[in-house]
């Protein structure tokens, strides 16, 4: 009961959250004149002529003052309008639910590696805290956290795809996308092409995707499993000082023992808690990579539109984003609870 | 009190923070890691300073890249390292050798500027939550939220591009606006009558200012002051974050209670005995940050909305490389990539040694151990 009473009271506290960001995003497009911001409010591409888009601008109150504008606006993003992706070619709310899959592939592939990886490094660079092993973990997640992810994913495509030729940028060769989009024995089920080669019995299409998921998910892991092992080192090491642990390894258990069933427990706590907040953040967060190997995802779309002043598309993902990070913020907070029993919500 | 004497109370009360500072050194020194990042950054404030030494600045502006149109004509394929041009040149023959070194100012200029101004913002905002609390607390903390909602890079990109080419800024409504902030912190601060009556006539003074006889300036911004204020604006959360936590964690401490007991001031509490014991965890996080902020404007410039075409900044002149990822010349003129990565990369790796080296020698849970 205290769960659901919190969770509730988490999500009603989303509410100022999420109309702070509108208010800022919306602040942002108030730079513009009116006729890019009627692009907000326009649901098809034959409603792009200059005749169409002064009746918008009318129809919205365009050069009102910005408090009327708001609330025209933020009744049609309640009603799921975000208006008209210029990039995309289609509304924003159509473009983000369908480039969403091409960036959940590269995650499930990344997000993993890092966690599982990362822990275990951090784990054993604090049990065996300055000897070789930390040194080597330490030194190579401070050198991936340093490198530029655009640097990476070009030296990546320049020795694999320029010199080795075994992966090649995109989402999937060109030959397989032909298959896919006009043979007519494909169906798309979930957008996830790898799944979806499974589904319809067509491994290669799984296995040509799956070749092109492995350089993004590799600079992603490089760089990001750092903040994992950094963070599960540094709670391991406090934990290793806690007295019970002093107490256990005085009792006669084995440093084995002490170490997994002591102090790994709890020093995994905060370890969880980023790991939720890393997810998050790299489901709206992968923009450079995806730009680099031309993956056609959320970010590198959310990068274009940027670049072509494409407002809509970048005020959507924007509000996709926040509204991603708030949740998955709440289900951190619902996971820290539940792992730690003397945290109480309520 | 003469000078003299004022001074030896001054040591006397600093000794116990020299003796910290002393023991931070040592044990610094003894790790190689933070070694190598001091050095590295020494290294790079070197070649800053030496910039107009290594490569004879353009007299146009030092900031842009000279190009080489006499001998090559312009054309858009990059060339290789040469004694002329020791790293090469781009398409369109930007000598690389002299971006690099000058693109070291741009840097320093990028990172540490941004690292400041989010600092004091961070503690401006994280201070005034925590200390006053309540209604205020939760105001600030909100917007704050907000801004950390946001995926940076996107909101500083949508900054980049909402931003206009000039912008007017109202000096004196600015003026105003931060009187104003100023006397109601004085006025709930309790500070003396004297100085809120003397900041609220300079008040009003501004507010009627304002009101007849605006002071406008105009400000054209190039791409790099854009990414700059956008950098300012995403940069200042996550400060604000750590010193509120800081300030709430010292904030019932006896020492405080027993300084407002004696009379003083909340500014006096704030400066003198909140903020030096809140003050390291910000100095680790400024350090690391300034190596993510680089890396931001670097991506920033990769997405061609960094700093201007031909200006000198290691993300742009990677920029230039993105074009030909799928075709043939990719690898031939990798060099054009390459080597203002290894700067991005070494630069950000010495203040994240640098970082993480303060961590370990500041954090009392794991110190002295």
């Amino acid at each position: 009961m205290g769960l659901i009473t919190y969770v509730v009271r988490r999500l009603i506290l989303l509410v100022p959250v999420l109309l702070g960001v509108s208010m800022l995003v919306f602040a942002l497009t108030m730079f513009f004149p009116p006729t890019v911001r009627a692009l907000l409010y326009v649901t098809s591409e034959k409603a792009l002529t200059p005749e169409n888009l002064k009746n918008v601008i009318n129809q919205y109150h365009l050069n009102d003052p910005f408090y009327v504008q708001y609330f025209t606006w933020l009744t049609q993003v309640l009603q799921g309008n975000l208006g008209w992706s210029k990039v995309g070619r289609m509304p924003v709310t159509n473009a983000i639910i369908g480039r969403f899959p091409a960036t959940f592939e590269i995650i499930v592939f990344a997000a993993p590696i890092i966690i599982f990886l990362g822990i275990y490094l951090g784990i054993q660079s604090a049990v065996y805290r300055d000897k070789m092993v930390d040194h080597v973990s330490r030194t190579a997640s401070i050198i991936g956290w340093s490198l530029p992810s655009f640097w990476l994913g070009l030296i990546l495509l320049a020795v694999f795809y320029g010199y080795l030729g075994w992966f090649g940028p995109g989402r999937i060769s060109s030959d397989v996308a032909d298959f896919i989009n006009s043979s007519g024995q494909f169906t798309r089920y979930t957008g996830l092409y790898i799944l979806d080669g499974i589904l319809n019995g067509q491994l290669w299409v799984s296995w040509d995707a799956f070749k092109h998921v492995i350089l993004p998910a590799t600079v992603i892991v490089v760089i990001d499993i750092a903040l994992i092992v950094r963070v599960s080192r540094s709670s391991m090491l406090e934990a290793l000082g806690k007295g019970y642990v002093i107490a256990a390894r005085a009792k006669g258990l084995t440093k084995k023992e002490v170490v997994n069933k002591h102090a790994r427990r709890n020093a995994l706590i905060p370890v969880i808690t980023l790991s939720g907040l890393l997810v998050g953040g790299l489901l709206t967060g992968v923009t450079i990579t995806e730009t680099v190997f031309a993956f056609g995802g959320l970010g590198s779309w959310a990068a274009q539109s940027a670049q072509q002043l494409d407002m809509p598309s970048v005020l959507g993902f924007a509000m996709f984003s926040a509204i991603v990070f708030v949740i998955t913020n709440l289900i951190v907070d619902v996971l820290y609870a539940y792992i730690d029993p003397r945290i109480r919500l309520v | 009190m003469t000078a003299r004497s004022r001074w030896e109370e001054f040591k006397v009360s600093m000794q116990p923070r020299i003796k910290e500072w002393k023991f931070m050194f040592r044990r610094m020194r003894e790790s190689p890691l933070s070694v190598l990042g001091l050095s590295i950054i020494f290294g790079f404030a070197a070649l800053a300073v030496l910039a107009p030494v290594l490569a004879p600045a353009n007299p146009q502006d030092p900031f842009l890249i000279p190009q080489d149109t006499e001998i090559y004509k312009v054309s858009p394929v990059p060339s290789p390292p040469s004694l002329q041009h020791l790293f090469g040149t781009t398409g369109d023959h930007y000598d690389i050798y002299y971006a690099c070194i000058w693109g070291t100012i741009t840097a320093f200029r990028v990172g540490i500027t941004t690292v400041g101004i989010s600092l004091v913002i961070g503690v401006i905002v994280g201070v005034s939550a925590a200390y006053y609390g309540g209604p205020a607390d939760e105001i600030l903390m909100r917007f704050t939220d907000v801004i950390i909602a946001f995926p940076g890079l996107i909101l500083a990109m949508a900054l980049v591009i909402a931003l206009p080419d000039v912008l007017f800024l109202d000096i004196s409504l600015m003026l105003t606006i931060i009187l104003g902030i100023t006397m109601l912190f004085a006025i709930l601060s309790r500070a003396k009558t004297k100085m809120t009556l003397t900041v609220l006539t300079i008040f009003v003074a501004t507010l009627t200012l304002t009101l007849v006889y605006p002071l406008m300036l105009r400000l054209p911004m190039n791409r790099l002051d854009k990414v700059l204020i956008a950098l300012w604006l995403i940069g200042w959360p996550s400060f604000a974050r750590v010193i509120r936590g800081e300030v709430l964690r010292v904030k019932n401490e006896d020492y405080i209670e027993a300084a407002r007991a004696s009379g003083a001031s909340d500014i006096r509490i704030v400066m003198k005995h909140i903020l030096p014991n809140g003050v390291y965890p910000l100095l680790i996080m400024a350090s690391l940050d300034i190596g993510a902020i680089v890396l931001t404007a670097a991506a920033l410039s990769f997405l061609g909305l960094g700093a201007p075409p031909n200006f000198a900044d290691w993300g742009q002149i990677i920029e230039r490389s993105r074009n030909w990822i799928s075709r043939q010349e990719f690898l031939a003129n990798a060099h054009v990539f390459i080597i203002p990565g290894i700067f991005i990369f070494v630069f950000v790796l010495g203040w994240n040694l640098l970082g993480d080296a303060v961590r370990d020698v500041l954090d009392p849970t794991l110190r002295r151990k």
